[in-house]
């Protein structure tokens, strides 16, 4: 679409406060079953979203209505729409705010994609995983994207930036020698490109853990008990605490974080230190400036278990007087004070595979079905299968203990493992 | 008033017409989905309101699938020049439509070439038919979302958040929503021509609560096939979940066991939908996922367990005249009286198969593959009265309020995570509460255990379901009161 179209029809249409965001996606898609290809899929789309203000009563509200407009809308509909958005503004009464200033020039920060190699590497690496006859890969999708993202207000902001987007969904099956028993496991994971190394281990690993999966026994009626996490669903964990810095959230008082005090009241294990940055190694997230054109910078959102800094989207984050503010994509969760194979310690249940463990950011509840853990009773290792790990953040978090050592998941960086001593495991013997 | 079909696509018909023929000359099956779908979604709470065109389902596009030497291969794209592709002249729109053949050409040789390089070897599969079917659907509506008056549902809304700010002590926001959409598809192949249009419309009532120890959410919603009338209900689903919110407010954490349950109809869809809605989606039996698939002809329930599966099952959100690959809305009965006796199929899984397809061929939008995917998934009802089954239980719990669930098509375990537990002792409703509540089971055993059933039943369609963590689409489930047996946490 012709973006100096859209904005003479906004200035034609006598608006002065407008954003608009152009999304452009390249993608090629690659679906296997064993590793034939089922389907092949491309895309080339254009996604246009409009946002329209106006200032009601002197200044004291902002009138706001949003909408989107295909690449083929002809200027009539362009029109309609603009106009349509401008009388439903005056109806949305939020208190005031005003969008992030520019220069009045174009930014761009434009990086190479190439969607023959990323998916290239993608295919290959898909067929050097360590499988066996009672262990294999079951089926996959490639996804890789190339995102050009265009972002422009009425205060003269022009950013656009030009990134890698990538995803691999991947079904592993285990069965024994008879094979009259077979199990499944799932994974997901996104990067920039297509991140082989994390690819080889975690799949590598998920192999590991469906060969475990066929013996798993019932998970014991632990009642209470110490609780470890050692993958990707401690991710939950982290971004329960990300959600309580945000803007948003506390400006809906649903948030308690308050500045300057401890978000877990008379804690005992390791206080969180949680940080915003900009960059992680081929992060899927790796922007210079947010969804608003604010400019993304690295600071310290939580440090010592104690609240620093909320952060958050323009209106939430003036709502709350920041006076410097943006969205987060990507962050970092310090290590803490005992290493893996020291939390890995006397009576505890790792969990590695739910079916979905969640934590609310709400309400802070905690709930997942476990579908492969392994039970250290001080003295043996149990594989079990079965039950729900329950609990609420807000208590369980008074006895967290964070690893040393940290992991590395596409946008997020955070202790390799994760040790609760108070959770609810409901067995099933 | 009939839902009027898309302007913009039957402008556009000839020229999709032309493009299918054209490409037909290179593959042996040719198909184009077009989409063009309106909205309209309001959300007032006290802190933030906003109004938009955008719904989950709004889209704007075109994916064209092709067939050859037994791949299907796809292309999306939302951006044509209309001026070419409507010109009244057949051989300037002509070369138009080579000029569009050719990029859709070049860009699958393109990925050909990669495949090739990587010596890729394909799962081949047959070639659809393609016989010659026209369709026109409009289905009824009262209020489209692009002809309403948007001040009035805002001033509703607004009344509705500020009344449950007001009802009690401890809330922190009442956030009301009311989301309209107005689907239009076409379906064309070089001998099809489908078209339908309808409206489908959702409306959730939340409440935001907290006292010293906890912080607390309750939701209601109103969902339907139809227009912006449908948020009439929205005012009494507020009052329930007013009433909900104080239930919530005291309630405790449950006693980890197993119990008599008794499912209200939103957790009976919720089971329906991740017991035997994923684990029957055929498109899992083509890579060995589902165990469903040795399971046909046996039992996987109790006598009073027998379920629906289909467009046709209900007047929902997601009441289709056919699917996104051109197959006609159906009903099927997946579970009869306890015994699995089928599952719902996508048309290039059922060509796998050697099965009809079902119509539950199902795209995210234009942008996304087709997966076999749910639409109604209903449990039939009983004769029993509730009153009735609470009296059969001397300790358990009514359970009301989805809030997630997970499915386990390979082994059949289930999660449910649902809002609340009502205890019942000795016959009895105690007014004990217990939230949240984990469920968790093995399928046959919880479905084998349904002993009751109600007469009456619910379907609901609020929100989204989603194959493993992506490809969300709208569903709808439900079913009656059931009396079962279930490991809570």
């Amino acid at each position: 679409m012709n973006i100096e179209l859209l904005k003479r029809l906004l200035g034609e249409a006598g608006l002065t406060a407008w954003e608009v965001t152009d999304l452009r996606k390249r993608g090629w898609e690659f679906y296997f079953i064993r590793h034939k290809l089922d389907q092949n899929r491309a895309k080339e789309v254009e996604d246009i979203t409009l946002k329209v203000y106006c200032s009601i009563e002197d200044g004291k509200y902002l009138g706001s209505a949003s909408g989107t407009i295909p690449p083929t809308a002809s200027e009539e509909e362009i029109r309609k729409t603009i106009s349509d958005l401008a009388g439903r503004a005056y109806l949305v009464k939020n208190p005031y705010y005003t969008l992030n200033p520019g220069d009045g020039k174009a930014h761009q920060n434009l990086r190479m994609v190439s969607l023959e190699a990323i998916s290239d590497s993608f295919i290959r690496v898909m067929r050097t995983l360590p499988e066996t006859k009672t262990e294999d890969v079951n089926s996959y999708e490639i996804f890789v994207h190339e995102m050009s993202r265009r972002y422009l207000n009425s205060e003269g902001v022009d950013q656009t930036v030009v990134y890698p987007s990538s995803m691999l969904e991947v079904v592993i099956n285990a069965r024994n020698e008879a094979k009259d028993h077979e199990i499944e496991l799932y994974r997901m994971l996104t990067s920039g490109t297509c991140d082989e190394g994390r690819i080889t281990s975690e799949i590598g690993r998920a192999l590991q853990y469906g060969k475990d999966k066929l013996v798993a026994g019932n998970t014991p009626a632990l009642e209470q008990a110490s609780v470890v996490f050692s993958n990707d669903n401690s991710l939950s964990i982290y971004e329960y605490f990300l959600a309580q810095m945000d803007a948003a959230m506390k400006y809906q008082q649903i948030s308690r974080a308050e500045i300057g005090q401890a978000l877990i009241a008379d804690a005992q294990g390791d206080r969180i230190n949680l940080a915003a940055v900009r960059q992680l190694p081929n992060s899927s997230r790796n922007f210079d400036v947010d969804m608003e054109g604010a400019e993304i910078w690295d600071r310290v959102l939580i440090r010592g278990g104690v609240a620093e800094n909320f952060y958050g989207n323009r209106q939430f984050s003036q709502y709350l007087g920041l006076e410097k503010s943006s969205q987060v994509f990507n962050y970092v969760v310090l290590g803490g004070s005992r290493s893996a194979q020291e939390l890995r310690q006397g009576k505890f249940l790792e969990v590695v595979e739910f079916s979905d463990f969640q934590v609310d950011e709400m309400t802070g509840d905690i709930a997942g079905e476990i579908r492969l853990g392994y039970w250290h009773d001080g003295e043996s290792v149990k594989i079990v299968s079965g039950g729900s790990v329950s609990g609420n953040i807000r208590e369980a978090a008074r006895q967290m203990y964070l690893s040393k050592e940290t992991t590395l998941y596409d946008g997020a960086q955070v202790p390799s493992v994760v040790r609760f001593e108070n959770l609810t495991v409901t067995g099933i013997e | 008033m009939k839902a009027k079909f898309s302007p913009y696509l039957t402008r556009l018909a000839q020229f999709f017409r032309e493009l299918s023929r054209e490409l037909s000359k290179t593959y042996n099956y040719v198909s184009i989905l077009s989409t063009d779908s309106v909205g309209l979604n309001i959300r007032i709470s006290g802190r933030s309101k906003s109004v938009s065109s955008e719904t989950m389902t709004t889209e704007r596009g075109n994916v064209v699938r092709v067939h050859q030497n037994g791949l299907y291969s796809e292309y999306a794209f939302n951006d044509l020049d209309l001026e070419e592709a409507l010109f009244p002249t057949a051989e300037r729109r002509l070369d138009y439509v080579r000029q569009m053949a050719d990029i859709i050409r070049n860009e699958v040789n393109r990925q050909m070439e990669l495949l090739k390089r990587t010596e890729t070897t394909v799962y081949t599969t047959p070639t659809l038919k393609d016989e010659p079917r026209v369709l026109l659907v409009e289905k009824e509506a009262k209020i489209l979302p692009e002809e309403a008056n948007v001040a009035e549902y805002v001033e509703r809304l607004t009344e509705l958040s500020e009344r449950g700010r007001n009802s009690m002590e401890g809330v922190l926001d009442c956030s009301m929503s009311a989301q309209c959409t107005h689907i239009c598809k076409m379906f064309i192949t070089p001998n099809q021509y489908l078209r339908q249009s309808y409206v489908y419309a959702e409306g959730t009532a939340v409440l935001i609560a907290a006292n010293e120890e906890t912080t607390k959410f309750s939701y209601e919603g109103v969902s339907g096939l139809g227009g912006m009338e449908i948020f009439d209900g929205l005012e009494e689903k507020l009052e329930v979940s007013i009433r909900h919110m104080k239930d919530l407010l005291s309630s405790g954490r449950i006693e980890p066991g197993e119990y008599d349950i008794i499912t209200a109809p939103n957790v009976t869809g919720l089971i329906a939908h991740e017991a035997f809605g994923h684990g029957v989606e055929m498109d899992m039996f083509v890579k060995n996922r589902a165990l469903g698939q040795e399971y046909i002809g046996k039992r996987v329930g109790s006598d009073l367990v027998t379920m629906h599966e289909g467009a046709l099952c209900a007047e929902s959100v997601t009441g289709f005249a056919f699917d996104d690959e051109g197959t006609p809305a159906g009903d099927v009965i997946e579970i009869d009286h306890g015994i699995l006796k089928t599952g719902i199929c996508d048309a290039l899984s059922a060509l796998r198969l050697g099965v009809e397809p079902t119509g539950n061929g199902k795209r995210q939008n234009y942008e996304h593959k087709v997966y076999t995917r749910m639409t109604n998934t209903v449990f039939d009802s009983g004769n029993d009265s509730l009153d009735d089954m609470i009296a059969s239980i001397s300790h358990g719990y009514l359970l009301e309020g989805m809030e997630s669930g997970m499915e386990d098509p390979k082994h059949w375990g289930i999660q449910c995570i649902i809002s609340k537990g009502y205890e019942i002792r000795d016959g009895k409703l105690t007014g004990k509460v217990v939230s949240p509540v984990v469920m968790t089971g093995y399928v046959p055993d919880l479905l084998g255990s349904v002993s009751m059933a109600s007469a009456d039943r619910e379907i609901e369609g609020n929100g989204g379901c989603g194959k493993g963590y992506k490809e969300w689409v709208k569903v709808a489930d439900g079913g009656p009161y059931l009396k079962a047996r279930a490991r809570l946490g």
